[in-house]
């Protein structure tokens, strides 16, 4: 509930006055400051910064999201017995194997690429990630080897892995992480999701604000020059636009003319103060005349490579976006791979490209920050929505597999080089350290000085949480 | 099986031969409890902080006493026990412990203990202090202590001072509160506000200008009368209200999920909704309808087009979201069914009955029990596309073409009977059904006019080309071709990996119907064999096998589909669940009996065949069917895997508990002495009109709800409502025309900001009416009403969403036009992985669960859609256009932007600011300056904020 109380205080007749006396043209910056210090007593902006619940190692978040569910015994997790094993049936050598997504279990499948111990962690990476696996890079990451999920099917464990539940309409993380801590620029989203070219199965729904309030929802932007819907004006020019705004703001301050304004319409007045800013906020994050070649060399803009070059640009205006204050930013897949990291068939092919669009960029992405100085406060996530099984689906295929995965984590709090869980060792069933979903999200909020059993939004009769009633902090990543 | 071979080696080396009692209590203590106490006790322990899963391993007795999946423990059967099951991590549904896999070495230590019989000391058996997350369940307690569930009062008005201020009962209820609490009412709103208030909350639109004029220009006592009983008989009232139940029933038109698949005919609910509420239908009605409309034994029928209305309300049920090829099919079932008792509860009771899925309701007289009473409704439902029979054309048809052939039939000499021969099943063979009766058998039901029995006499079909019916079949052509229909079996258990269906047909579907499983037709991923799409038998009859997928559905519970959407027909014969392939058929067998006709048959054949000709081609609606009544089992903990108590279909124990079928539900939500379905729908109404309800949180009347700022006067509505049929409209017109309703917005000058600051800032106690910011739909609808574009035409199918570059994603579908074709928001589609952009940014919810308070939300993105969305400035210039087209004064012009818009006209400063505008652009072309002079005015808060 608005608190009113202040407003009945002030003095209102001569605030309006104030409003008008002070307007200098659209934008004018005593107008918006004056509407910032009072309005906010009034009318709460939800995306402020609130303060966490204790000390946060990170600030922003970047979740690079791996749509379709990467292969972890392709790429980190090492299974030298699936060579040995290689071509066998399954059901003889692992056991009983829980059913899959499309029920055509073909034999053991041995990884198609060499794995070695890296940097001086000396955890495994596969040559799919040579620019990852550089020692730079590799002793950033601390590695969750034992990532379950509740589902096998893409919908319901993209859901589970964006909102902690397998339904629509559940607040997305990015959304839960706004509401929590708010943003530190209110001229752009707190929640932003970089859409690379694919929307992952279940739509614009991973990124709902839920029953959480809509500003908390992620915004999409394209990498394009137009990045978010009804950015740019439709005046001929600027001044045209302006010359309107301010005829509104005049014609919108004469309403306020009562004893008692109501403040919803004085907060509406208020976005379009921001709303006219994002115009200018939103088109310069986008122009990148500003970076140095080498950077755009470094996050592989000029790549031979279309996705790579995709990515990189996501993983760039990732990072400016962190510098912009924006709390929460996701990067979905290009598309063009094959299906995603999906892959039922074809797998040499399809790992190879989606390794290929997004091995330089990362690795760009975290070295950038540290250069920066940012990537302290930075937490990176990478994560599919499960992983794949160790036999195969057909013959050049691998099926979903949520039974144990892969997922890292660097950045702000994380301990670079560290390794927790295990597989079995086929690499099918997490045996050791098994974590869930749940977990993960625990452990961001923890990252982000949020206690997740405390950050908690009253709907359908319960006080519900990202983190449903499960959620334990993955302590052995934390540093 | 290689543990096994171990045991026996490793009982020699670490058990002495003789395997003494003390050899194996030191093998426990040593080996057994330290892992236990390790590993175990923090979840399983009588001094656990919560116990999982309801069991203790801190006792042999606990251990055999088993928790909620069972027994852990079965001494001396190793692989029959659930322990050694959970720690071989061979089971993904029971790994445990949950975090980390045991060693196979320890994994070896228990089976050893359990195959020599788990001995344990002998020690007192440790017992929990009570249920440790608090006090137990005790429904009637819980009943007797929240509110909500006391029988409705029927409270005297309440003394007030200010007598001349109530005009009707409700008014004094809020004037008693005011006083008490030291305030006054507002004064009574200007008659333009009023008005504008009054449009929007009825119909969701402004006035124009001429109905403005004519209201202020009436002077007569009743003039605010007569302007409610007309916006109460437009049919633009049903748009508006109608919005509100489908923000209930998470109305979509497609499924969401991967591909976002159509819910075909999703549209029908939606216009039933409206009509439903232009008729004023009583509320029990509309709520019977929803429940059980298809179980009226009269139902109600559309006015002009005759068609069953109130089975359309069963639609309601079938709005989910449902993905394809789920890999657990039961659990699918058992998430959709939580979603339809979540969208039921708290629709039509307010309650959160869908909390009581895994435990107990943790706060309200609902146990577990109701819960699992709930889905055995469901159980016992169907989904179908029902056909609708506009202008009762099909029901006619099939009574005269009953009559023509029991005329003909009678002219068939009776030696023409064909006795059938019994059918002999083989081994491996179940005969299922060979459909030898006079009628449709037992516990098979249809849906239509076109499934009818053959019967065992010979008959006509009216099909000139094979007019001889086949005794013994069911036959969906035998009153022609076109007909349309749907044939059930009653629900089974699948046993066997094959379904073997003797029939000769074409373009009809055939499938089986796994745990209410309807994606199918859609992906046949993990259901490969289980339907059959467009069937064609080539002109014979043959067998037809299900098969393929459905050997891993054994065990699973399922009925027949046979369904004719009036383009084929098929003729079964008979129904054997098999484990071997499909028997072979005589060339006699093959065919339809044959010969010529009598000629006098023949014309009978040839009349019926015209008239069934003429049907004309069906609509289809979402709806629900009767199936095969069902008890349904608790799910222990909400996990379909572990069956408990069987309950059978009843009403909430709180509520009375009645058992019966689903019309008997219906009547027990709707029982006048049902504390919650009146309240729940009066508090209803009055959050629209007042912007919050009386009980705030309209869906949960439940304890974790908020309590009601007005108790007696909730209580007098329901008591009104109730007393006054039900009617929706009569409370509507009441409340708006209450003085409560017509104060402005600001409030009285003469109370003290401060006092009112204190005692009420929220305005609870209504001494002034809210400012209300107008729902998406009402925006979209102005801008088109003050544009002139608005086309107001009623009902059909939905208006594709106009998809911008940023709604990609799987399952897209054509893109709709920029405005909606001009329609109203309420026809535009409502695709769940492509929602309307606008819509979301003007709180229009999600429809994924019951919504019964939008949000409102307060953001710039709302600024930046008004601002530079191509829809809205479209209109504007459109406006423009025909307001420079009229030969017009400035100041005229400016009026009339004014009053369309805002409903008013200009202040003096408005004006002269206005016209420097003008003047500042005197160089432009005059489109684009009104039309940016109209863009101005729609963005002023004023036309979404209604005071």
């Amino acid at each position: 509930m608005t608190n009113h109380c202040n407003r009945f205080q002030n003095g209102l007749h001569s605030r309006r006055d104030l409003l008008k006396g002070c307007a200098m043209g659209f934008g004018g910056v005593a107008l918006q400051a004056l509407m910032a210090q009072q309005s906010r007593a009034a009318v709460t902006n939800p995306l402020s910064p609130k303060p966490p619940h204790f000390a946060p190692r990170a600030k922003n978040v970047i979740f690079l999201y791996m749509d379709g569910g990467p292969s972890h015994v392709d790429t980190f997790d090492y299974k030298p017995l699936l060579e040995k094993y290689h071509g066998r049936d399954p059901r003889e050598v692992i056991g009983e194997l829980a059913p899959t997504q499309f029920d055509n279990v073909g034999k053991v499948l041995k990884s198609h690429w060499d794995f070695k111990q890296r940097g001086e962690s000396g955890n495994w990476v596969s040559d799919l990630f040579p620019n990852i696996a550089k020692k730079e890079v590799i002793d950033e990451i601390a590695f969750v080897k034992s990532m379950t999920s509740k589902f096998s099917e893409h919908t319901f464990a993209n859901y589970f892995l964006h909102t902690g539940s397998p339904f629509q309409g559940r607040p997305s993380m990015g959304a839960w992480t706004g509401y929590g801590l708010g943003s530190e620029n209110e001229n752009l989203p707190g929640f932003v999701v970089l859409n690379g070219g694919l929307i992952p199965p279940g739509g614009l729904d991973c990124f709902g604000s839920g029953f959480l309030p809509a500003s908390y929802q992620g915004s999409v932007f394209l990498p394009s020059e137009q990045p978010i819907a009804n950015i740019h004006p439709q005046e001929k020019t600027v001044e045209a636009q302006k010359r309107k705004l301010g005829l509104l703001r005049d014609l919108d301050l004469e309403s306020l003319d009562t004893p008692m304004p109501d403040p919803q319409i004085e907060a509406a007045i208020q976005n379009y103060e921001t709303a006219f800013r994002m115009q200018t906020a939103v088109p310069d994050l986008m122009d990148l005349r500003g970076e140095s070649e080498t950077v755009k060399k470094l996050y592989g803009l000029d790549a031979d490579f279309k996705n790579t070059q995709t990515f990189g640009l996501q993983c760039l205006l990732a990072r400016r976006l962190v510098q912009r204050g924006v709390r929460f930013i996701e990067l979905t897949c290009p598309g063009g791979n094959g299906d995603r990291w999906d892959q039922h068939g074809k797998l040499v092919d399809g790992h190879t490209k989606n390794c290929k669009t997004v091995d330089q960029p990362i690795a760009a992405l975290i070295s950038d920050l540290r250069r920066l100085g940012m990537l302290d406060s930075t937490l990176i996530v990478w994560a599919g929505e499960f992983g794949r099984t160790p036999f195969a689906q057909g013959n050049d295929g691998r099926d979903h597999n949520p039974f144990g995965f892969t997922v890292w984590m660097a950045g702000g709090g994380v301990k670079g080089g560290a390794c927790v869980g295990e597989t079995d060792d086929w690499g099918y069933r997490a045996v050791r350290d098994r974590y869930e979903i749940h977990d993960l999200h625990a452990t961001m909020l923890h990252l982000l000085g949020v206690e997740h059993t405390k950050s908690t939004f009253r709907f359908s009769g319960r006080d519900m949480r990202l983190t449903d009633v499960h959620g334990h902090i993955m302590k052995e990543i934390v540093a | 099986m290689r543990y096994f071979l171990f045991i026996p080696v490793l009982l020699a080396t670490l058990l002495p031969a003789e395997s003494s009692a003390d050899a194996q209590l030191e093998f426990f203590e040593k080996k057994i409890r330290p892992v236990l106490a390790e590993k175990c006790y923090s979840c399983h322990a009588a001094d656990a902080k919560k116990l999982k899963g309801g069991l203790q391993l801190d006792h042999r007795e606990h251990m055999l006493a088993g928790g909620d999946t069972g027994p852990a423990l079965e001494p001396g059967d190793v692989e029959k026990s659930l322990l050694i099951e959970s720690i071989r991590y061979g089971n993904d549904d029971l790994q445990m412990p949950p975090k980390e896999k045991l060693s196979a070495e320890i994994v070896a230590d228990f089976e050893t203990w359990i195959a020599g019989g788990a001995v344990w000391p002998e020690e007192p058996v440790p017992e929990r202090d009570g249920e440790n997350s608090g006090e137990s369940f005790d429904l009637q307690k819980r009943f007797q202590e929240h509110w909500s569930w006391r029988p409705v009062a029927n409270p005297d008005l309440p003394a007030v001072k200010k007598t001349d201020w109530p005009k009707v009962g409700p008014d004094y209820f809020v004037l008693a509160k005011m006083e008490a609490a030291g305030l006054r009412p507002a004064p009574e709103a200007e008659k333009g506000v009023w008005l504008r208030r009054v449009h929007f909350d009825l119909v969701g639109l402004p006035p124009t200008p001429e109905q403005r004029e004519a209201f202020l220009a009436d002077e007569s006592p009743n003039a605010k009368e007569k302007v409610v009983d007309g916006l109460l008989a437009s049919p633009h009232f049903g748009e508006k209200w109608a919005r509100h139940w489908m923000d209930l029933v998470r109305y979509a038109d497609t499924y969401g999920h991967e591909f976002d698949y159509p819910i075909n005919g999703s549209h029908e609910y939606r216009d039933y909704l409206i009509r439903a509420l232009n008729e004023d239908v009583p509320y029990d009605l509309f709520v019977k309808e929803h429940v059980a409309g298809d179980l009226l034994p009269e139902p109600r029928r559309h006015p002009t087009e005759k068609f069953n209305e109130s089975i359309l309300g069963t639609g309601f049920w079938y709005f989910h979201e449902a993905t394809h090829a789920p890999t657990d099919v039961l659990g699918n079932e058992a998430d959709i069914m939580d979603n339809q008792i979540d969208v039921f509860g708290k629709s039509f009771l307010g309650l959160t009955v869908s909390c009581a899925r895994c435990h107990d309701h943790k706060f309200d007289a609902i146990s577990t029990a109701d819960y699992y009473a709930m889905t055995a409704y469901l159980h016992g439902s169907a989904r179908q596309d029902f056909p609708m029979d506009v202008g009762r054309v099909r029901e006619k048809t099939r009574n005269q073409l009953a009559e023509i052939k029991e005329k003909a039939d009678a002219l068939i000499s009776p030696d023409k009977t064909n006795v059938e021969k019994a059918p002999q099943a083989k081994e491996g063979e179940t005969i299922f059904e060979t459909f030898s009766g006079e009628q449709i058998p037992e516990g098979w039901s249809t849906t239509g006019y076109a499934f009818a029995a053959a019967g065992s006499h010979q008959g006509v079909r009216f099909d000139e080309k094979n007019p001889w019916a086949r005794p013994g079949t069911v036959d969906s052509g035998l009153f022609g071709k076109k007909q349309v229909g749907i044939l059930r079996s009653p629900t089974f258990t699948i046993g066997t990996d094959h379904i073997h269906i003797l029939a000769k047909g074409n373009a009809v579907d055939v499938r089986v119907v796994i745990d209410n499983y309807q994606m199918a037709k859609f992906s046949a991923l993990l259901f490969k064999g289980t339907i059959l799409k467009n069937l064609d038998t080539k002109g014979g009859f043959r067998w037809n096998t299900l098969a393929g997928n459905l050997k891993k559905y054994q065990g699973h519970k399922a009925y027949l589909e046979f369904v004719d959407n009036g383009d084929g027909e098929i003729v079964i014969d008979e129904i054997r669940f098999s484990t071997v392939a499909a028997p072979a058929i005589s060339e006699e067998e093959k065919m339809l009996p044959s010969g010529p006709l009598p000629e006098n048959v023949a014309a009978f054949v040839k009349k019926g065949e015209q008239l069934s000709g003429k049907l004309p081609a069906p609509r289809f609606a979402v709806a629900m069917a009767q199936g095969t009544p069902e008890n349904a089992h608790v799910y222990v903990r909400g996990s379909h895997r572990s069956l408990g108590e069987e309950v059978p279909p009843r009403f909430l124990e709180a509520l009375g508990g009645e058992t019966g079928d689903r019309l008997d539900l219906a009547n027990e939500v709707t029982r006048p002495d049902n504390p919650l379905t009146s309240r729940v729908l009066a508090n209803r109404i009055w959050h629209h009109l007042f912007g919050a309800g009386i009980v705030p949180t309209v869906d949960d009347f439940g304890p974790m709800g908020r309590p009601a700022t007005h108790p007696e006067l909730l209580d007098w509505l329901a008591t009104d409502l109730v007393s006054n049929g039900w009617s929706i409209k009569r409370s509507i017109r009441q409340l708006v025309l209450s003085s409560t309703y017509g104060q402005a917005s600001e409030p009285h000058p003469e109370l003290p900001f401060e006092r009112l600051a204190e005692v009420d800032p929220s305005n609870e106690l209504l001494s002034r009416m809210p400012v209300k910011r107008l729902t998406g739909e009402a925006v979209r609808d102005s801008i088109l009403a003050v544009s002139g574009k608005l086309d107001s035409r009623l009902y059909g199918a939905s208006v594709p969403v106009h998809r911008t570059a940023f709604m990609t994603g799987r399952g897209g579908k054509k893109s709709g036009p920029l405005d909606g074709a001009g329609r109203r928001s309420i026809y535009g589609a409502v695709y769940r992985n492509f929602l309307s952009p606008f819509m979301m940014t003007f709180d229009v919810p999600g429809p994924f669960g019951p919504k019964g308070r939008r949000n409102v939300s307060n953001v710039p993105a709302q600024a930046l859609v008004l601002m530079n969305d191509p829809f809205v400035v479209e209109q504007t210039r459109s406006w423009a256009g025909a307001l420079v087209a009229r030969e017009e004064s400035n100041e005229k012009r400016i009026d009339g932007l004014f009053l369309k818009a805002l409903g008013r006209t200009p202040t003096v400063a408005e004006r002269g600011r206005v016209e420097s505008y003008l003047a500042q652009e005197s160089e432009s072309d005059p489109v684009d300056t009104w039309a940016n002079l109209a863009h101005v005015v729609i963005n002023m808060k004023e036309f979404i904020f209604i005071p």
